[in-house]
């Protein structure tokens, strides 16, 4: 084919790249790629010029994806050339313009020759190397943005594309038909257009994202004058103490971090309610630790256990309490429902140091329980799959702080941290609970009790994946 | 007038035994090229063609070499008289391309990343389990399935 053999490639100013300017999204969860390369394939959606267009599959589950605008008309919004979202934030163009209060976007033509002259000029500048400034480089986030971000790459949106004939009912191809069989979404926000998109103009997405933004209020403090610990959940096992210290410590005298990490949390308390609270002020929808998005929330005390006895006050601390009753799972986790506990003999007398083999429970009685509905179940000790004597209860412990004889023994069997509902909320400090975790995970706690699970669980539930890019691209000139 | 050389074409013997059969898949062949495409897709409505074709092509490769019914002789007739796809054949011929579907399904340059086509994947290696190929429209011809 003597298509483009003979002219000269530079003269019609026409784009050419060798990589195409894509989201962690967009590229998918498999960092490897295979990926054609065809110059001049399609005209950008944008600005209507040819353009290299780049075309992968990303992931195994994803309909195969091209790029869609050029990447000059790329760099005017720094977005993702496929999507058209903010490549730092994951933002659609005009909920980040606002966000961050950019202006420029009066500036870009957006009709006919004007939008192409200048188009060119911008390309032809690049090309020659005039370093532009790109007032994208220059941003400091800001609060706003912060919140807004998206910090996990979404694959939902490689899906395939719903069948037309699906919906009709008249889908022969059946089981090989590669696009989904699900009826389509209705509504608002399945009327975008690109150009809108792109231009940050009417972007229904964007007036959402926005809406939802201004509604986020900052936490309530709680009425109960004495609690001074703040929740944080969504953690993963590469978050450690000393980022949320760092994290924390700005805001006042910290009297101590608690990571559970069975349940992906942490409780930080500290020496004042005004620490607390001014924590909880800065932080509450800005939460974000190595790239983890975490959700802060008020800790709730305990009640007050019939057995109390003086180790626990002898800690003399706040307890954590437990998770305020309106949490949502950050993450896919769903949080086990509540479970009701019977009657257990309460543990012996705490002042001296209490061992795995004077609990019954560890040492492989059975212990059957009331669920509400849980997806719990039955512990049985050695024998079970999941079970294992280490991860049973332990006699009931001050949710989230243990008072100090367990302190060096224990440090991690917290696994209620759910609120029960309020009925089982009395009844809830006498009974240890048997805990069956189907998702083993690695104790992150310092001080491992010798018997427990050893930490060779697979890989923590919250965490990103960060694949490299290895992309090959192959030319395919016809 | 100069004689005119016609080429008339002589049967070898044992023609008549197969030129039922290989008339039948003709007229089915003559039926599916001048069949509608509604309701159907683009490439879906060329699927017909390469089904027979490989029918045919089938049935005199089998005679010849499997069953061993026909002579050299006819085999040659019917490859030149176009009864059977020779090229086709001598792809069967070969070691793991005894099922082979058509020829499209094999050729790097018709496929992206310079591949074959998916339906000579075997079914045990591959992710989707059924497919239709978008050249013949096979379910798999890869010699182990």
């Amino acid at each position: 084919m003597a298509h483009r053999i003979l002219r000269d490639h530079d003269a019609d100013g026409w784009e050419r790249s060798d990589f195409p300017i894509v989201c962690e999204s967009c590229l998918g969860d498999n960092p490897y790629v295979r990926m054609t390369k065809a110059e001049y394939d399609k005209e950008c959606k944008i600005c209507t010029r040819p353009f290299t267009v780049f075309r992968w599959r990303p992931g195994r589950d994803a309909r195969y994806k091209k790029t869609e605008i050029c990447q000059t008309c790329c760099k005017l919004k720094n977005v993702c050339q496929v999507c058209l979202l903010d490549l730092e934030y994951g933002l659609p163009v005009q909920a980040r313009d606002t966000a961050l209060n950019i202006t420029t976007h009066d500036s870009i033509p957006k009709s006919d020759v004007n939008r192409e002259y200048f188009a060119e000029e911008h390309d032809r500048k690049t090309r020659a190397g005039l370093d532009y400034e790109s007032s994208f480089g220059k941003m400091r986030p800001n609060d706003t943005i912060l919140k807004l971000q998206r910090t996990t790459p979404y694959y939902k949106r490689n899906r395939a594309h719903v069948c037309s004939f699906y919906i009709r009912g008249e889908c022969t191809r059946g089981e090989e038909c590669p696009y989904r069989h699900e009826m389509p979404e209705t509504g608002e926000l399945s009327q975008q257009n690109i150009k809108d998109r792109y231009y940050g103009v009417n972007d229904p997405v964007a007036m959402k994202l926005l809406g939802k933004a201004g509604e986020m209020g900052t936490l309530e403090s709680p009425d109960d004058e004495s609690i001074k610990t703040l929740y944080v959940g969504g953690l993963n096992s590469r978050i450690l103490e000393q980022d949320l210290r760092d994290q924390f410590y700005a805001y006042g005298e910290i009297e101590s971090i608690r990571i559970l990490a069975e349940k992906a949390c942490a409780f930080v308390t500290y020496t004042t309610r005004e620490g607390a609270e001014k924590a909880a002020q800065e932080l509450s929808n800005r939460l974000v630790v190595n790239g983890q998005r975490l959700k802060l929330m008020w800790g709730r005390p305990q009640a007050p256990r019939p057995d109390q006895d003086g180790s626990n006050q002898q800690g003399g601390v706040a307890h954590s309490g437990l998770l305020p009753r309106t949490i949502i799972s950050q993450q896919h986790n769903q949080p086990p429902p509540m479970q009701q506990y019977y009657m257990h003999p309460p543990p012996p007398n705490q002042d001296k140091p209490y061992y795995p083999s004077m609990d019954p429970q560890r040492m492989g009685a059975v212990v059957s329980t009331q669920e509400a509905g849980g997806s719990s179940t039955e512990s049985n000790g050695p024998s079970s799959s999941y079970m294992m004597p280490p991860h049973q209860p332990y006699p009931p412990a001050p949710y989230g702080y243990m008072p100090s004889p367990y302190q060096q023994q224990y440090p991690g069997p917290m696994h209620h941290h759910y609120a029960p509902p309020p009925a089982a909320y009395q009844s809830y400090p006498q009974q240890p609970r048997p805990e069956s975790r189907p998702a083993p995970s690695p104790s992150a706690v310092s001080a491992p009790p010798p018997d427990n699970a050893p930490a060779g669980s697979g890989a923590p539930s919250g965490s990103s994946q960060q694949p490299p890019a290895a992309s090959t691209t192959t030319d395919s000139s016809q | 007038m100069p004689k005119i050389k016609t080429n008339r074409v002589k049967y070898p013997e044992g023609w008549e035994l197969i030129e039922p059969t290989l008339l039948e898949i003709e007229a089915k062949m003559r039926e599916a090229e001048i069949d509608t495409h509604d309701g159907k897709r683009k490439c879906e409505a060329l699927w017909p063609i390469f089904k027979l074709s490989h029918q045919r092509s089938r049935y005199v490769y089998d005679l010849c070499y499997r069953r061993e019914e026909i002579s050299k002789e006819l085999y040659e007739f019917c490859l030149d008289q176009n009864h059977a796809d020779r090229n086709l054949i001598a792809k069967w011929k070969k070691s793991g391309y005894e099922r082979l579907c058509c020829l499209r399904c094999i050729q790097p340059r018709d496929h992206n990343y310079g591949t074959t086509c998916v339906c000579r994947v075997p079914k045990h290696l591959r992710e989707e389990k059924v497919v239709e190929c978008v050249h013949c429209g096979c379910q798999g011809c890869a010699s182990g399935d």
